[in-house]
């Protein structure tokens, strides 16, 4: 109704111009970008006038003027183009990009866009290209390596398992580190729920698949994700944006950049997902100690060759054959096998590992479409995403559906409307994996891992049966059946997550008048999560003999996770004076978080094989909830002068609801500033410096306490337990008991600020920019689970103590080695760099140490004056000179205090994106190298001590410690064989010596790509058509781990959390190459 | 064209009040409550209920000697180290060879960290319990509560100082107003203990409101708890005998009294029911992880093993069940698969000393003292725990793998055992040990009788537990006679040390299922001297405390780690260095 209105006004007005200046004439044309799509909204403005108009969808324009006069056109990213008005009335103009990009805009906090040039922080971006079509469904992975000071390491290599992603270090040992995750501009759960269910203490020893919930996004489905570092940038976000926010534009929500046709673009792919450390196992020796055979978890048996001073010929357990009796030939499996009894087991080498994992696959499709009403006020988005990621382990997958829509809508009375509401629907399937330290499972669950790592050489895992017919159990090699069959454990046993998930948003925005408006956005996140973890009656855990495994056990429950978000904010844009322009943002944001757990949990499953509750003897209640709210306000104003100096002042102030009222509030403020020399001094900017930008920024922010520490740190709480006890008549008896924690109502929240300067530059007409940001970062008045002293009568408390102190520099290299005039040959390389470091400064009077991850005696460790997450266990014991010392039998001794093994920081980390392209074909790759860090490895611990791996072949001949003795100090001169040597003291002797250096370099992604061109598509729907074949982690190399071990570094032993530096067999990592296609209609 | 204009114009202000509306609802109620502190997943201390609190502390206390670690979800579960469903009782076994030790060194067998669990169980898990049931007690008149956790404390103080020494405990369990306790004198903690009792003998005496819904140990029969108020004076006069001169005086005046546990029947045992297999776990902790599938985790002592199969000891058969009949290297072929040391040469010392090695005759498949070899698939194969005190099997000679569940005999006594606290048989050792320390033999010799006569007893009432064991394996009772008498013989036989050889290992078997006892009366008397000694020759010198455990350590200022394991507690006056003389 307007549009007509104005659109009459207009053609009135071009009338009534038209005759009354007949020396005008109407000027006309096209305006397209350098690729020659129109451009529509290009300002035109006739140079010296009033006058001007914009293009409308199609790039067309029409504007009276008269000969002589100058049209001044611009766009935003694009160069300013001038053009003289001669004799002719029409001037189709070509728009060349701005190469320097200095206008270019970004998204910041809260939605608010704002020309990178201003900007007193770092943000990294990364595009839709660089996520689209990857073989890895899980946002978080594919993001590895895109941007510095980013660091993203997967659980495991399982499909679907957790992902853990740190910005700038860890800024906190008890609170959350994970970043804030911000899709179309409100809150998104990212969190991990583990699937191990023994409370957050257990859940990575029970097994810890969950998956990290921003799994439930396509990355397909993605327009943009900016990366906001630093504090300054997240100020506006309040506690919530302390670890950095990744902000994520859906192409949903993107809806609005007024795509003049609808445009259907479909990605479809198909990969293949392999194991991608597979050790190199040796084939020389078998099953058993010493040389000598026996059915043991340990190769440490005769040689496969029957001569030799290991050969089987030496030993009477085989016949002349080489035959072995048969492992089920036992007199305890006649009932169940018959047919083994007298049968015979050949003594050789099988590929037990190798045949145990499948090639998976995994399909992706992805459609988008977009469009937008003729007038370009009504637009919308819709896209649909299919990803099945069957994993290499049997019994693993991911299943994920994904539906979203988005639209904006400019009303004609100063209303916009805009919204975005996407489904997900997700389904992880994965076996059971609980910590294992190489021979089987610890705790209460099973892992097909465990089982599975140290299988010796001689034992042909696919080959055995694994069910008893009689009565289902688990049956394997070992006489005592103590090692749960790993293909049982594919068989019987299992974790699921069904997850159905709605987020989206809804705005409103009301332009009162051209310089200031109101938004109200509300957000909403919701999903339930329907857990499953089962495993039939029949099973072993011989380390914990736990009677729930053996017994048969199902637990099934729901999480459901809700966060409301409202966000209504004034903003306005005003010029002070010519050169002094001011934009401001005032606002309130009401954030509500409801998370709500219940479930049963059984065991003493009574018919094997039938899963549901009424099978089972014993039922528990699973139940738990949390709810908070957090309330802020905030204010951000921002000056800038002459396009030389942005100023911007922000602060929050933030009231959260689990803290006592006194200490409930905090506010923080933050500055930042930019200066670009370039446009201050005309002079500076030649041939060599075309862009230089120094920024400075000081930001703050505050950790409220969540579930991460103690979701209710002021509560004291009395436990009672229904099921303590019985009496001798099996009746229940109740018991209450004081809880663990020490409620404190003078808790704090805990406190961080973080000073960072940078500078920002483009040389060499755009081939070389450079990126540098330093920052350090202090967190205070810790937010700490502190440990009591346990004769106070409480376990832990939560207080504030002390400081911990981060520093880091970042760097980002991007060279335009080769660049040639349209589709010439191409080179571009971006390299980033990435060092930081933690330091635990202070832990307040009363703490020597908290192990605030893993165990007590073999976990992260804050302990003043070292790096945070120091890796705490146990030593080998030192004589006085330093010397390690070793006993009477020549096995290390442990000393009885433990102590710092290991640090799991690493010194850098580096990558390298190149891109090549010429004509129609592209090709990419990245690298990734880490340097230094520790990890505590079973995995490599359990392969070298079990004698599997190639390092292990040396073994006919003696081995001395390097040390003292214990009785008299003398040097060691104590001879041990190959499995004392291993055995007793790589793989089971003091913690000390299963901690490795997990430096890694990796082929992190390739890809190869070929578009169709122009010319073959005129005649075919398809508007454009492109192939790509890629992979992903084809090659890496831990490089001063053994080799035959073959071990990923990438990997997170205790979940997705604070701790990192371990490994507990928790799974190998993948390789994953295939094709895919895109193709836009 | 107005007239829609003016609809419209309606219709974006009905719009503009809902949003508006809509907005204020939505973030005055919920979303702006900021008074959600309460923790809804539990209980607020002012729900307690005194009965629920005392039968907390009961369970607790059974646990503080043994099974602290299986199953509680609130445990501090740790990789290696000797945790696994332990408790003072058994490090206590596993110091005197009622169980092997598995360290070829004693500074670094037991770690700061492995008693973390039975620390925290004492303090926060009893100690603090009682702290806050008291008053609900004393308000309500329940006296009887009191009375029985003044027992329990008493007991868990005097034991705590028998293992670490000085320990925390006038500034125990006040938190929040002490956080960090400074530690008290053992010999202080004992005195406060005396006091506890006499307190709690008044109040198994006066009036009270009601008594305690559940009993566990006298079904409220507070004659009862009388006698174990005094017998708990009795162990701790015993105790000081070496630094109290009054100490065999008070003691004397007890059983003059004679109002003390003098009849089996008034035993201070926790049974554990054996009523359910998981939620909850009632069995005997040893049982749950013994009596698996796989089988036994658990290795028996050969020191003690072997002792009572050379001396005919009659209780053989219900302290271990054989699994096969023959071990590697014994009767059978040496097996290194199965039993390494079968294909080994004893070590000098063990050879020089006579001492049994790796494994013993007629299928007793045990560990030495000291053994660290990692664990082969003998599971079903080895010695496991009989049907006392752990509740599984009477060997009855049927040879067979325990736990399978093709064959319901396998399961024994499903786990129905006890846990020995205070029993009649005990206090007739200590009083034979009092009757030694002074000199009178004869005296000696007559409690010592006593004691393995009720204890014997005692075992031989276990074996219908296990229902499906054939009981003719039993021994007569002409066996069990001949057998007493032939160890009271050679007592009386015996020269001086002799003699506290023979009480020592009468002593440690009949204590078997309590290491707290054995433990104390090791490092108070030094022997037996006969025991095996540690496969290491140079062990180092033996744990004379242990170490404070590490979560005090760093978190409480006032309590530094002892150097080493050799600080004696207040009442072991004997020899550093090399005492007890059999290590």
């Amino acid at each position: 109704m307007k549009v007509k209105k104005l659109f009459g006004a207009i053609v009135t007005m071009l009338c009534l111009a038209a005759t009354t200046y007949a020396q005008e004439k109407t000027i006309t044309g096209t305006v397209t970008d350098q690729t020659g799509v129109p451009l529509p909204g290009v300002n035109i403005v006739v140079e010296g006038t009033s006058n001007g108009t914009q293009t409308d969808f199609d790039g067309n324009y029409a504007i009276n003027a008269s000969s002589g006069q100058t049209l001044l056109f611009t766009y935003i990213g694009q160069k300013a183009e001038r053009r003289l008005i001669e004799a002719t009335s029409t001037i189709n103009l070509q728009m060349q990009e701005d190469a320097q990009a200095l206008e270019e805009v970004i998204v910041t906090a809260l939605g608010i866009k704002r020309e990178k040039q201003a900007l007193g922080y770092a943000v990294a971006e990364v595009g839709s290209e660089e996520l689209e079509e990857r073989a890895e469904g899980d946002i978080g992975r594919i993001l590895t390596g895109k941007a510095s000071g980013v660091n993203i390491t997967q659980q495991s290599g399982l499909s679907g398992s957790g992902t853990n992603i740190v910005i700038r270090g860890f800024n906190s040992f008890s609170q959350s580190n994970q970043p804030l995750f911000i899709v179309d501009g409100v809150p998104f759960n990212a969190d991990t729920n583990a699937s191990g269910r023994q409370g957050s203490r257990q859940d990575f020893i029970n097994g810890n698949n969950g998956s990290s919930r921003f799994l439930d996004l396509d990355p397909n489905s993605i327009e943009s994700v900016n990366v906001l570092k630093g504090l300054a940038a997240s100020t506006l976000y309040g506690s919530l944006g302390r670890n950095g926010v990744i902000l994520i534009t859906t192409k949903a929500g993107a809806g609005g950049a007024g795509t003049k046709k609808t445009e259907i673009s479909v990605t479809s792919s198909f990969f293949f997902n392999e194991i991608a450390s597979t050790p190199d196992y040796q084939n020389q020796y078998g099953n058993g100690f010493d040389q000598a055979f026996g059915w043991f978890f340990s190769n440490w048996g005769p040689s496969f060759d029957r001569g030799g001073v290991s050969g089987w010929g030496n030993s009477t357990s085989f016949d002349d054959a080489g035959t072995l009796p048969h492992p089920y030939s036992t007199a305890s499996f006649s009932a169940a096998f018959p047919e083994f009894q007298g049968a015979r087991y050949n003594w050789q080498p099988y590929d037990n590992f190798g045949n145990f994992f499948r090639t998976g696959t995994v399909t992706n499709t992805s459609i988008n479409v977009a469009g937008a009403s003729e007038d370009g006020k009504v637009s919308y988005n819709a896209n649909y995403g299919y990803l099945k990621d069957i994993g290499f382990t049997p019994g693993n997958s991911l299943n994920r559906n994904n539906f979203g829509i988005g639209g904006r809508a400019q009303l004609s009375n100063k209303f916009t409307m805009s919204g975005a509401l996407n489904y997900a629907r997700t389904k992880f399937i994965s076996p059971p994996v609980a910590l294992s330290q190489g021979n089987g499972a610890t705790g209460g669950g099973s892992s097909v891992f465990g089982d599975l790592f140290f299988t010796p050489r001689s034992v042909d895992v696919a080959g055995l049966p694994f069910q008893n017919p009689l009565d289902g159990s688990s049956v394997y090699y070992r006489q005592n059946n103590s090692i749960q069959h790993p293909l049982w454990t594919i068989n019987n046993s299992g974790t699921q997550q069904e997850t159905n998930r709605v987020f989206g948003n809804m705005g409103l925005q009301y332009d009162i008048s051209d310089n200031l408006n109101l938004i109200y956005r509300l957000g909403i996140d919701n999903y339930s999560e329907n857990n499953l973890n089962y495993q039939n009656r029949g099973g072993v855990n011989s380390n914990s003999n736990d009677i729930r495994v053996q017994s048969g056990i199902y637990e099934t429950w729901n999480n459901t996770n809700t966060i409301w978000d409202h966000n209504i904010a004034i903003n306005g844009d005003y010029d002070i004076t010519e050169k002094v322009g001011t934009t401001f943002n005032l606002g309130f944001n009401g954030r509500r978080e409801v998370f709500a757990q219940s479930g049963v949990s059984s065991d003493g499953q009574q018919v094997f094989g039938v899963l549901q509750h009424f099978n089972f003897l014993n039922q528990n209640e699973i139940q738990g909830s949390f709810q908070r709210n957090v309330i802020g306000l905030y204010g951000q104003i921002e000056f800038d002068y002459d396009n030389i100096f942005f100023l911007t002042l922000a602060g929050r102030n933030d009231w959260v609801s689990n803290l006592a009222k006194d200490n409930r509030a905090l506010f923080y403020p933050s500055a930042s500033l930019s200066f670009v020399p370039t446009t201050a001094f005309e002079d500076l900017k030649g041939d060599a410096l075309g862009y230089l930008k120094f920024r400075a920024g000081y930001g703050t922010s505050a950790g409220f306490p969540d579930q991460n520490s103690d979701s209710y740190p002021v509560a004291n709480r009395l436990s009672l337990d229904t099921q303590d006890f019985q009496d001798n008549t099996g009746t229940n008896i109740v018991s209450n008991s004081t809880g663990l924690t020490l409620g404190n109502p003078n808790l704090k929240p805990e406190q961080v600020s973080e000073i960072e300067i940078g500078l920002e530059s483009r040389w060499w007409d755009n081939r070389i920019s450079l990126d540098i940001s330093l920052f350090q970062r202090t967190t205070t008045d810790l937010i700490v689970t502190q440990p009591l002293d346990p004769s106070s009568g409480f376990f832990r408390t939560n207080t504030n103590v002390g400081e911990i102190r981060g520093e880091g520099i970042e760097l980002d290299l991007g060279l335009n080695l080769i660049r040639s005039e349209s589709d010439g040959f191409n080179w571009n390389t971006n390299i980033n760099f990435t060092a930081n470091e933690t330091e635990v400064t202070d832990l307040g009077n009363d703490t020597d140490l908290i192990v605030y991850s893993g165990f007590g005696n073999l976990g992260n460790a804050a302990i003043q004056g070292e790096p945070l997450g120091v890796i705490y266990g146990s030593r080998v014991a030192r004589d006085g000179s330093g010397n390690l010392v070793v006993n009477a039998a020549g096995d290390y001794v442990q000393d009885s205090q433990d102590g710092i093994i290991g640090d799991p920081n690493p010194d850098f980390v580096t990558n390298m994106i190149n891109s090549f392209s010429y004509k129609n074909f592209s090709l990419g790759f990245q690298m990734n190298y880490t340097h230094g860090g520790d990890i505590y490895s079973s995995t490599i611990s359990t392969l070298l001590g079990r004698g599997l791996i190639t390092e292990t072949l040396d073994r006919e001949n003696t081995f001395i410690l390097p040390g003292v003795q214990q009785s008299d100090g003398r040097v060691n001169d104590v001879q041990i064989n190959n499995s004392d040597y291993f055995f007793s003291n790589v793989l089971f002797g003091p913690s000390e010596l299963q901690v490795y250096d997990a430096s890694v370099i990796r082929l992190q992604e390739v890809s190869v790509a070929y578009s169709l061109p122009k010319k073959f598509l005129d005649k075919t729907p398809f508007g454009s058509l492109s192939f790509t074949v890629s992979g992903q982690n084809l090659w890496y190399d831990a490089i001063n781990t053994p080799d035959g071990a073959n071990f990923d570094p990438n990997v997170s032993g205790t979940g997705v959390g604070n701790g990192f530096g371990f490994d507990f067999l928790n799974g190998p990592s993948s390789k994953r190459y295939g094709l895919s296609v895109k193709a836009t209609f | 064209m107005k007239i829609i204009e003016r609809k419209m114009n309606k219709v974006y202000t009905y719009i503009k009040l809902v949003l508006c509306s809509a907005f204020l609802v939505a973030a005055s109620c919920e979303t702006n409550e900021l008074d959600l502190t309460e923790d809804p997943n539990f209980l607020t201390p002012s729900q307690a209920s005194p009965d629920f609190f005392l039968n907390s502390i009961q369970e607790d206390f059974a646990r503080h000697l043994e099974g602290d670690a299986t199953g509680d979800p609130q445990d501090n579960f740790q990789t290696g180290g000797n945790v696994n469903g332990d408790g003072l009782s058994i490090l206590g076994q596993e110091l005197t060879r009622l169980m092997p030790f598995g360290s070829r060194d004693y500074q670094g067998g037991y770690q700061d960290i492995d008693t973390d669990d039975e620390w925290d169980n004492a303090y926060r898990g009893i100690l603090f319990d009682i702290r806050n049931m008291a008053p609900l007690a004393q308000e309500a008149g329940l006296t009887r509560h009191l009375g029985i956790a003044q027992f329990v404390e008493a007991y868990v103080i005097v034991s705590m100082v028998d293992f670490y020494g000085d320990i925390p405990y006038t500034e125990a369990a006040r938190a929040p107003e002490i956080l960090n306790p400074i530690l008290d004198s053992g010999a202080s903690v004992y005195d406060a203990a005396l006091t506890l009792l006499d307190a709690a003998i008044v109040n198994f005496t006066n009036n009270t409101s009601a008594n305690p819904s559940t009993d566990f140990f006298y079904n409220n029969d507070y004659s009862k708890w009388v006698k174990a108020t005094n017998t708990l004076k009795l162990k701790i006069y015993l105790q000081r005998r070496l630094v109290d001169s009054g100490a065999a005086t008070s003691f004397n005046a007890i059983v003059a009294s004679g109002n003390y546990i003098q009849d089996t029947a008034d035993d201070l045992d926790w049974t554990w029911t054996a009523t359910s297999a998981s939620q909850p776990d009632t069995r005997h902790p040893r049982y749950g992880l013994n009596y698996a599938s796989a089988g036994a985790g658990d290795y028996i002592s050969n020191w003690m093993a072997n002792q009572m199969q050379v001396g005919d000891d009659p209780r053989i058969r219900y302290y271990y069940y054989r699994q096969v009949t023959e071990a590697p290297g014994q009767e059978a072929a040496p097996d290194e698969e199965l039993l390494t040391c079968s294909l080994q040469t004893p070590p000098p010392h063990y050879v020089s000393g006579g001492f049994t090695f790796c494994a013993l005759p007629n299928g007793y498949w045990g560990r030495d003292h000291g053994d660290d070899e990692g664990g082969p698939p003998d599971g079903l194969l080895k010695t496991a725990h009989g049907v006392y005190p752990t509740g599984g099997r009477f060997d009855d000679d049927s040879f067979e793998a325990i736990a399978q569940n093709a064959n319901v005999n396998s399961f024994g006594a499903g786990g129905f055992g006890i846990t020995p606290i205070l029993d009649a048989f005990m206090v007739d050792f200590w009083i034979a040990e009092m009757a030694m320390a002074s000199g009178n033999l004869a005296g000696a010799a007559s409690a010592l009788e006593s004691a393995m006569n009720k204890q014997i007893a005692k075992v031989q009432s276990f074996a219908v537990n296990d229902t499906g064991g054939d009981l003719s394996f039993e021994p007569t009772t002409t066996d069990v006679t001949n057998f007493v008498n032939d160890v009271v013989a050679n007592f009386n036989a015996a020269a001086s040390d002799a003699k506290w050889d023979i009480l020592g290992e009468q002593h440690f078997v009949g204590h078997y299922g309590n290491g707290i006892e054995t433990y104390n009366f090791y490092r108070r008397t030094g022997f037996p001297t006969t025991l095996q000694p540690n496969r290491e020759p140079s062990p180092g010198a033996f744990i004379r405390s242990m170490y404070y455990p590490n979560q005090a350590v760093t978190s409480n200022p006032n309590i530094t780690q002892k150097a080493d394991q050799t600080t004696q507690v207040f009442w072991d006056t004997n020899p550093a260095g090399s005492f007890p003389v059999a290590n």
